[in-house]
């Protein structure tokens, strides 16, 4: 990495939006725009065309499958439906009110999530990064990054186990002389079930990007903080976090835009139906209707609605965060 | 060098609690998990079980090991994990490397078609049908080709190399050097940490995935080893129409899960190593320096 | 011949009804049913006169693709003797695709929605052939059956109508070929240890009321413990599943696993709604005195099995769920090597206000389904026959179970045994060879059905007992054919699941107290604004519909 030290700190400067043609214009300058772009820059471009056909064939060829949210589809009939049915399917599941207890449920949960499952890998790789015995670093790292490699069903085993009724955390109660709880039939319980056993699959595995992320910030930088009589919070303040802020705000987007995918199967493998009131998300609900398999279009119309939301989420925060932090997706 | 201050000292006692705690949270299911893998079936159901095996017992461990059809599964596994992640470093490396130019002309676009397929995704039975028809069934391809890249780690990697200082490519050009030129000898070189994670990321996902090759192998020896192991749990918990019954297979229920872990999850633990060695290249110069 | 076989058909199709065919515009029209009719020219391989009883055997040598559920316990081999016999004796070689038993629906459904399945797709629970019906990718075969002998001389011995018509779609025909028990087979019951109860001078109890009693004296030996701890909870939308299945049945009611929201009514000839019934309210309550007073373990209705049968082996608790396997391999097994002395029984399903019945319709079991593809085969009636054959007639069954006589088993005097030297089900742990694993024989895909002789014939000396007690019991009738069009059954789908999310919902509310029984009234208002009115009447009318289509 010694070759970096002549840069600019990274991260500190991001280049102005400017683009190599002006956007306005006319059609005229416009063609004359892309001659010119592609001129200068047909060796970027060649390397997209391999990307874009793989885009194009296995991501976009499928996707028209989904018109079926708007045909009827019947199991070994034809891929693409049989009739046009209009709005539906749509209005199907926008007139359940189950759909709609549902769809606040996952965005409880998936919120939650967020909240508490995106900063905690920035806090432990943090936490890492000052630990100076570079054995003990890569030890603690190493072992906070197997429960990624459990299965769901280990996960929810675990969990139901430490919170039985005789498990170790009515124990603690107990001690604390509080009656047992039976968390698992509790539905205020859920939410912090969940996303409790999601942090402590998720956190160590985490911190791998910004682990990554923290070698490509300049060492000089450090020194440059200490000449000026930065203590160790101030370096982290003003050199750390802004060197892992593009790989924070790029996950932090792509976050929010897939908020809305709580994990089915972790769910499913929890709740049970005295839960249901606060456990029960689309995915869990559409299942539990046999829909997958009664009607595929009923679970493609439902898929749009959630591809919707989502577009919506990750471009209106690609947008806000391009406004306030000046780091984008595009 | 600045002396630590009082409060740092302070925090770095605390951040030690911390990360113990971390530690023993993390490694306590583990450790458990792998005394399991060790113990006795009776030892087992009574949930005596903690740290160290009880009942030493492999007969889980010998059943599967005995099996032909584990050992080529296995191979399986591995051939399909390193072609696809060869296969999905070089696209994703390649497109991210092009959306990370900021004044590339159309580069909003050809991020949006990426982004757009992270929400939009064709169903189950088109899939099927695209790959049927492409005549990549019961090969590695089928596997490879349609998840060759995923679009999170592609804006993780391109955010990395948007980071790099760009002037270094600028002098990369002067010097005459092509754009391919550019990508190889200058932008992969500095960018060994997150090609590294992309690597680790990409293969312990081939590595624990079981679905494409489940939908499109049609054949038992062709199955990767998670889809064998899948089944197995299946066959010894789930019970099935046919009942087990000998003392081997109450053994195998009893404690194939924690099996199928230590087997599948060891081998990729050991691949970690090699990766964080690019990790701390920076932080450890700067502990030089220091 | 054919004569007479057209005219079968004729009848066949007359019954089925074709005035619901004409209702059901729009939906479907790749039925190949119309021009496949005429099957003269099928009848490669096929027997000129294929009787019940017979051998079958085909003209020249033909071979059919099959999915094959391939059983990590007996993993799929190519060398099976099953393989050599089935093709010795019928001239047909099967040619299996493999498919891993974990996820075995998934890639049927994916096979058949992409037209890529083989010809027979066995190992189909109903109603999960329903999905396959409105598309015509799968065959009715109520068409056909006049081309299986056997499966028609079943059905008519053992009277199974009424069973096969609860399977029948909106147009009258079914596109399952069910497995067929002569009698019902019980599966799941109490299980007590008994060297406990014994210790403390109780008797196994036979009614529920009994149950109460037993329970209720165990826990004055045993303060601090739940007398009753069950499984079967994860995993499944009604928790405890087997408990409130039998113990519905002794109410007379569907729950748990066997739960529908729609149950019919004999004595009002309607369909009516399970969850607002009084002899469920009546489980409900029983049930509730159980929590009440403190002998049944409330966190039976949310562990994991693997946590219950634990409190079982650790003495927590004394009486669990059972069914005859898990009684000998998890229970007794485990038991008898942690604790001494312990012993463990599984009584007949304990008797309640519905008297000694079981439930009906658990005579069919699952079944193969014939991909459509398959009648543009030349060879479609040899395959018809053939499928007869192993399916459903004496020998063909034999086969499938027992093997090869003088090979596999033998048999003197009506009983079959085992030839030394194989195990099967781990009868004979020291045996070098396995029926499943290295015959092939007794495969969940080719063995089910049959008659109560053959079945029986296979029992442990515990199910044995178990079986023959519950043989005694009174079979309920069966719920008449009530079958929703394709449109119809999508809005059902729709209500039904909330409906079912409220009943199971309020059930365990009220079982564990959380919600008072005084509140019954205001549940089945719930229920009401719920449309469950409505789904009612859904079914009422197709149920008045089929009944004047089809007699």
């Amino acid at each position: 990495m010694s070759t970096s030290t002549t840069s600019a700190p990274p991260g500190t400067q991001d280049p102005p939006p400017a683009r190599a043609a002006p956007r306005r214009g006319g059609r005229a300058a416009a063609r004359t725009g892309w001659r010119r772009a592609l001129r200068r820059d047909w060796q970027l471009y060649s390397l997209a065309i391999l990307p874009l056909l793989f885009f194009l064939v296995f991501r976009y060829l499928p996707m028209i499958g989904n018109v079926i949210a708007f045909r009827r589809f019947e199991p070994g009939g034809s891929m693409f439906g049989e009739e046009w049915v209009g709005l539906r399917y749509v209005q199907m599941f926008l007139n359940d009110p189950t759909f709609w207890q549902v769809f606040r449920n996952t965005l409880w949960i998936g919120g939650l999530t967020l909240l508490f499952c995106f900063p905690i890998p920035i806090v432990l790789a943090l936490l890492l990064n000052e630990v100076r015995r570079r054995s003990l670093k890569r030890f603690v790292q190493s072992v906070s990054y197997l429960p990624h490699f459990l299965s769901i069903v280990i996960v929810a085993g675990i969990t139901m186990q430490m919170l039985a009724g005789d498990g170790p955390v009515n124990h603690a109660l107990g001690l604390l002389g509080h009656e047992p709880i039976r968390f698992i039939q509790e539905p205020e319980w859920f939410r912090t079930l969940y996303v409790g056993s999601e942090i402590w699959q998720t956190a160590g595995w985490g911190t791998i990007l910004y682990l990554a992320a923290l070698t490509t910030i300049d060492e000089d930088l450090y020194e440059a903080a200490r000449i000026d009589g930065a203590n160790r919070w101030q370096q982290i303040w003003h050199v750390t976090l802004p060197g892992i802020r593009p790989t924070m705000m790029t996950l932090l987007i792509l976050n929010v835009g897939t908020f809305m995918a709580v994990g089915f199967e972790k769910v499913l493998l929890l709740y049970n139906p005295l839960t249901y009131p606060t456990a029960d998300v689309i995915s869990t609900y559409v299942y539990r209707s046999g829909v997958e398999s009664n009607s595929f279009s009923y679970a493609a119309a439902i898929g749009l609605f959630e591809a919707i939301i989502g577009l919506v989420l990750i471009t209106s925060a690609n947008q806000l965060s391009r406004r306030t932090v000046g780091t984008s997706l595009w | 060098m600045v002396k630590p201050s009082r409060s740092y000292r302070v925090f770095q006692g605390v951040n030690g609690v911390v990360l113990t705690l971390v530690v023993l949270v993390t490694l306590y299911p583990f450790v458990n998990i792998l005394a399991r893998s060790f113990s006795g079936e009776r030892q087992i159901r009574a949930g005596e079980v903690t740290l160290l095996p009880k009942g030493f017992n492999l007969t889980t461990y010998e059943i599967v090991f005995q099996d032909s059809m584990f050992w080529r599964n296995y191979g399986n596994t591995v051939l399909y994990t390193v072609v696809a992640t060869a296969v999905a470093m070089v696209l994703t490396t390649c497109y991210a490397y092009v959306l990370s130019k900021k004044n590339l002309k159309g580069r909003g676009v050809l991020v949006g078609i990426a982004v757009f397929t992270m929400f939009f995704t064709g169903g189950l039975i088109p899939n099927y049908i695209l790959v049927t028809s492409l005549g990549l069934k019961n090969s590695v391809w089928a596997i490879a080709l349609p998840n060759a890249i995923s679009v999170f780690n592609l804006l993780v990697m391109k955010a990395f190399f948007e980071n790099l200082p760009a002037e270094l490519e600028e002098a990369a050009q002067i010097d005459g050097l092509s754009t391919y030129g550019t990508l190889l000898r200058i932008v992969l070189p500095l960018s060994k940490a997150v090609m590294a994670t992309m690597v680790l990321f990409y293969s312990v996902s081939f590595w624990n995935s079981w679905f494409s090759a489940f939908l499109y192998m049609d054949r038992t020896d062709l199955m990767p080893v998670t889809v064998y192991l899948r089944n197995l749990i299946q066959g010894a918990t789930g019970g099935g129409n046919a009942g087990a019954g000998t003392e081997q297979l109450s053994q195998v229920g009893a404690n194939i899960q924690s099996v199928t872990i230590v087997l599948t999850a060891l081998p990729i633990l050991c691949v970690y190593p090699f990766v964080q060695r690019y990790f701390v290249s920076g932080v450890m110069l700067g502990a030089v320096k220091g | 011949m054919k004569n007479a076989r057209q005219l079968s058909r004729r009848q066949i199709l007359a019954a089925a009804g074709f005035v619901g065919l004409a209702t059901l515009t729009g939906c479907g029209s790749g039925d190949e049913g119309g021009d496949g009719k005429d099957l003269s020219k099928k009848q490669d391989g096929a027997m000129k006169d294929y009787r019940a009883g017979q051998q079958f055997k085909a003209a020249k040598p033909l071979s059919f693709s099959v999915l094959h559920n391939n059983n990590p316990v007996y993993p799929m081999k190519n060398d099976w003797l099953f393989w050599k016999e089935l093709t010795k004796r019928t001239g047909v070689t099967l040619k299996p695709v493999d498919v891993p038993l974990a996820d075995y629906e998934k890639k049927r459904s994916v096979l058949i929605g992409a037209g890529d399945a083989p010809f027979l797709i066995p190992k189909t629970y109903h109603p999960s052939e329903v999905a396959f019906v409105s598309s015509g990718a799968v065959l009715p075969v109520s068409d056909y059956v006049e081309l299986m002998p056997n499966f028609r001389d079943k059905v008519r011995k053992w009277k199974l109508e009424p069973e096969l018509d609860s399977i029948r779609q909106s147009d009258g025909k079914y596109y399952l070929l069910p497995g067929l028990h002569e009698k019902a087979k019980a599966g799941y019951s109490l299980s007590f240890r008994t060297d406990v109860l014994d210790k403390h001078g109780l008797t196994l109890p036979t009614s529920w009321d009994e149950v109460y009693d037993v329970l209720k004296a165990l826990k004055e030996e045993y303060p601090g413990k739940y007398p009753l701890t069950d499984r079967w909870s994860t995993n499944t939308p009604f928790p405890c599943g087997a408990l409130f299945s039998y113990l519905g049945q002794a109410f007379g009611v569907r729950a748990g696993w066997s739960y529908d929201n729609i149950s019919f009514d004999h004595k009002a000839q309607k369909y009516v709604f399970t969850g607002a019934q009084d002899a469920y309210r009546q489980m409900v309550e029983y049930l509730r005195k159980l929590v009440a007073d403190k002998l049944m373990d409330p966190e039976s209705f949310s562990q994991t099995d693997d946590q219950a049968v634990q409190k079982l082996l650790a003495e927590k608790s004394y009486a669990m769920s059972a069914n005859p396997q898990v009684l000998v391999q998890e229970y007794r097994y485990n038991l008898e090597k942690q604790v001494e002395g312990a012993t463990i029984e599984m009584v007949p399903v304990p008797l309640g206000p519905a008297g000694p019945v079981v439930l009906g319709g658990s005579r069919l079991e699952n079944g193969v389904m014939v991909s459509s593809k398959a009648l543009k085969s030349d060879s479609f009636v040899a395959m018809m026959q053939f499928v007869d054959w192993l399916w459903y007639s004496d020998e063909g069954q034999k086969l499938s179970r027992w093997g090869v006589e003088g090979v596999t088993y033998t048999r003197s005097a009506g009983q079959y045994r085992l030839k030394p030297g194989i195990s099967l089900m781990g009868s004979d742990p020291d045996a070098p060879k396995d029926m499943q694993k290295d015959f092939g024989f007794y495969n969940g895909v080719f063995a089910y059905g049959g008659s109560w002789e053959l079945v029986s014939s296979m029992f442990s000396p515990d199910e044995k007992r178990f079986q023959d007690a519950m043989a005694q019991r009174r079979q309920l009738p069966i719920d008449p054919a009530h079958p929703l069009q394709s449109f119809e059954q999508e809005q059902a789908t729709l209500w039904d699941t909330p409906l079912k999310d409220t009943v199971i919902q309020n059930t365990l509310q009220f079982v564990l107290g959380k919600r008072p029984l005084s509140q019954w009234n205001a549940y089945l208002a719930e229920l009401k604004a719920k449309n469950m009115q409505q789904l009612v009447d859904l079914h009422n009318k197709a149920y008045e519909r089929f009944k004047k289509e089809n007699g």
